[in-house]
């Protein structure tokens, strides 16, 4: 194995919450140097809310989003502090921030005033609605984007019932923001320039959902959306209940063909001379009918017993899996997936999106403990005295809910 | 014009359906030469999926296929044949990237392995996905997106806690795939500048969508604590009926929440007991039932507009039409018009992001075919007639 694809690149995250975070996450995987500012009399939300014995410094959520970054505290408001991150800035080749339009002008460090300290920095702004626009001042999570964005409105247990959500944005959106950085560290090695980045969560979020869709209402004015758990094609498709409470096989039968083999496989060859289900057209209407009869099949089965059937003949289907069985499932232990920290922590963590055949992915640490690496930050990577590193008391921590929250 | 990022940088593209092409579309976008390799006659399958322009079966008028596939070439080549092999390693020798989303047995079968080919370009770059990865016993499954929701724990978690789990309608499995990808190959591109050797990168659509749930899921790996589908764990944090739609309530940024009681006249909503956010969970029905009339009073844009007036993060539900006509996106210019010989002149979504010295190349989705001529001229200098004769034997 090789070195890891980021070796050598240091980034500074103003980043807070999931998506900001989720974008260095993947770059500290791969090997840049990712230093986190922290503010401390107001904590990132992944931190949660209490304070009592650091609970902050062990939950869950911030050890995976931020695991492999540095942890540094300061006060951007303060002048020493404002200076320190200015130095911080003049050694880094990215910065990544997710504040609202206009925050971060309103601190000194838009990105003329980076540009001034770096000429080369490359600053990923990924704000709500990007920096432009009558909306630009909004802020927005993810169930305000996934709505405001048309995206919610695609799913549905009907055509005409309520939007449901389908999940927070921040993946999607802070691999967008990776793919923008990647894209311009790129540029900057063939050109020796940096660039700034104006990255609206709205739009890498359409963008990488629902294109399609979108050029399908402009082209037909309508969409074939939202359809449940059936399809707007391929019939039968749906999602079955099994043996056990809350347990279920999904069923995608494509063609004729697979339908042929769907009939093999669960013994119903009665079902190919059923003029209810002979074609697909006939399928579709009488999906109830259908839906009935695979149910009398699932229904006394495991979902994964019934998978195994079924994917025996080459029809897709597959066990609806809950955490507890994505955590001891075998194909994702067999390839590997599931990683350990390696400073010695005993601790399951989750592995690497993809895998590169030279350059590995590392998990040194989990989410830092709040300001951890001032120290480390103002000796060895400033070059300052001990005594210039920032430091707080714990009357000082403010976390962003009530304290008694988890 | 401005600059594109990866104007010097050619992609051989061997993909199909959505999560392959959606990485190559990207790489189209950013300026690269990206060369679709189709099977002659019938070429990617998305081009008999549909939904089709005017309803009309069309290959050249499938709607997903148009949007994946713009700003690439499309040359046809039959890679089963000895001759179409040949042709397609030399194509091989002038490429940086080859992207391919086959089943994993196919490559290697058409004597096509990373190994072969990097014999061949020791600078190549191949990206491969695949819906469970290259190894393991769920290697050879089929599945399709339902299939991959399910696998990888976000069905579990989508729809209402009563009911079944839900598949969502946009295909957002393979299209995190297809973003993973992107990612990876720049990674590896970049990676490439100072070492000069390609390498292999394998994604498994399985393993790119359990990022979604990366929290849920750490917390089960290290807890053994459970999640299930239903509400948001907040409250209020999320959608509710108004009444032109749905408009979204967010008790966020946290410390603004209190300005909600200009909007909501409710006076029970500020009792003692829904006073913090652990009240409101442990009450939520109760607190719930006396919010939902006060957010069925408004329609959805203007409790939109409020609710930012006072620094909260609200929202509502758009539907195609709102989103086609939102001023956002018209101010920032995020459709543009894409003129396109079959269908014609229709509105795409443009960049996923704006840089500011580099710039979204947008074009047409390529006939199957199209650019036979041009390829197989200038990167093979075949003359029009072996180019021909090459069609006639089935080549291509």
């Amino acid at each position: 194995m090789g070195n890891q694809a980021l070796q050598g690149i240091r980034i500074i995250d103003l980043s807070h919450s999931w998506a900001g975070p989720h974008c260095s996450r993947i770059f500290a995987d791969f090997g840049a140097e990712v230093i986190k500012v922290e503010y401390v009399r107001r904590l990132c939300l992944l931190r949660g809310g209490r304070k009592d014995e650091k609970a902050y410094d062990k939950h869950v959520a911030w050890c995976q989003v931020n695991r492999n970054k540095y942890s540094v505290t300061l006060d951007l408001k303060n002048d020493k502090d404002h200076e320190l991150l200015s130095d911080l800035i003049r050694s880094s080749d990215v910065l990544i921030e997710n504040s609202r339009t206009g925050v971060m002008a309103g601190l000194g460090f838009s990105y003329e005033d980076v540009r001034q300290l770096k000429n080369d920095i490359i600053m990923l702004s990924m704000s709500a609605f990007g920096h432009t626009g009558p909306y630009a001042s909004c802020s927005g999570y993810g169930a305000v984007m996934e709505g405001i964005g048309g995206i919610q409105s695609l799913t549905a247990y009907e055509n005409s019932g309520k939007p449901l959500r389908i999940k927070e944005l921040d993946i999607t959106n802070g691999v967008a923001g990776a793919c923008a950085v990647m894209n311009a560290l790129f540029y900057r090695s063939r050109t020796g320039k940096g660039q700034h980045i104006d990255l609206s969560q709205l739009e890498a979020a359409t963008h990488s959902l629902i294109g399609e869709h979108l050029l399908e209402f402009a082209m037909n004015g309508s969409c074939s959306l939202p359809t449940g758990n059936r399809h707007w094609k391929y019939a039968p498709r749906g999602c079955y209940p099994c043996k056990g409470s809350d347990k279920w096989l999904t069923i995608t039968v494509r063609n004729q063909d697979e339908w042929q083999r769907f009939c093999e496989a669960t013994g119903k060859m009665e079902w190919l001379t059923d003029k209810r289900f002979s074609n697909l057209e006939s399928r579709r209407q009488n999906h109830d009918d259908l839906d009935m009869e695979i149910t009398e099949w699932t229904k006394n089965k495991s979902p994964s017993g019934a998978m195994r059937i079924l994917q025996a003949y080459d029809i897709a289907a597959a066990a609806v899996l809950d955490m507890e069985e994505l955590v001891a499932n075998s194909h994702l232990k067999k390839r590997g997936y599931f990683a350990s920290v390696e400073d010695g922590e005993e601790k399951k963590i989750m592995g690497f999106p993809f895998s590169f055949s030279d350059s590995p992915g590392k998990v040194r640490w989990s989410g830092p403990e709040l300001g951890f690496h001032n120290q480390f930050v103002t000796e060895k990577i400033l070059g300052r005295p001990t005594e210039e590193a920032p430091s707080f008391s714990e009357d000082e921590v403010g976390t962003a809910f009530d304290p008694e929250t988890e | 014009m401005q600059d594109t990022i990866l104007k010097d940088i050619r992609v051989v593209d061997l993909t199909h359906f959505t999560a392959g092409p959606y990485c190559t579309k990207l790489m189209a976008g950013f300026g690269a030469d990206v060369i679709k390799v189709e099977k002659p006659e019938s070429g990617d399958a998305m081009r008999g999926m549909g939904p089709f322009f005017e309803n009309q079966e069309d290959p050249e008028a499938s709607i997903p296929f148009l949007w994946l596939n713009t700003g690439k070439k499309s040359i046809t080549l039959n890679l089963k044949s000895n001759r179409g092999k040949n042709l397609f390693k030399k194509l091989i020798g002038q490429a940086d990237f080859i992207v391919e989303n086959f089943s994993p047995r196919v490559m290697p079968a058409l004597g096509l392995s990373y190994e072969t080919l990097n014999s061949i370009n020791p600078r190549l770059i191949m990206v491969s996905i695949a819906n469970f990865g290259n190894s393991g016993p769920y290697s050879d499954y089929k599945a399709d997106e339902m299939e991959l929701q399910a696998m990888s724990g976000l069905m579990h978690l989508t729809g209402d806690s009563l009911k079944s789990p839900l598949c969502s309608g946009p295909s957002l499995c393979q299209y995190s795939a297809g973003q993973h990808a992107y990612l990876a190959a720049l990674m590896a591109l970049f990676q490439r500048e100072t070492t000069g050797k390609g390498q292999h990168i394998e994604i498994s659509i399985q393993e790119c969508s359990l990022e979604n749930i990366e929290i849920s899921l750490t917390r089960c790996l290290q807890t053994g604590q459970g999640a299930r589908r239903g509400p948001h764990m907040m409250v209020p944090w999320g959608t509710y009926e108004c009444r032109d739609g749905y408009a979204a309530v967010i008790a966020m940024p946290y410390r603004h929440w209190h300005h909600a009681v200009d909007l909501f006249k409710e006076p029970a909503l500020y009792q003692e007991k829904f006073a913090t956010l652990r009240e409101r969970i442990k009450h939520r029905d109760e607190y719930e039932n006396l919010l939902c009339p006060c957010v069925k009073s408004y329609k959805k844009k203007t409790l939109f507009n409020r609710g930012q007036q006072m620094g909260l993060s609200f929202g509502y539900v758009a539907d195609l039409d709102d989103v086609m006509q939102s001023p956002q996106h018209q101010a920032r210019g995020y459709f543009v018009g894409i003129d396109h010989p079959v269908v014609g002149e229709h509105k795409y979504c443009k960049a996923p992001f704006l840089s500011s010295l580099t710039d979204w190349k947008s074009a047409e989705a390529p006939l199957l075919g199209g650019s036979n001529s041009a390829v197989y001229s200038e990167l093979f200098e075949y003359s029009e007639k072996e180019i021909k004769l090459l069609a006639e034997q089935g080549v291509i």
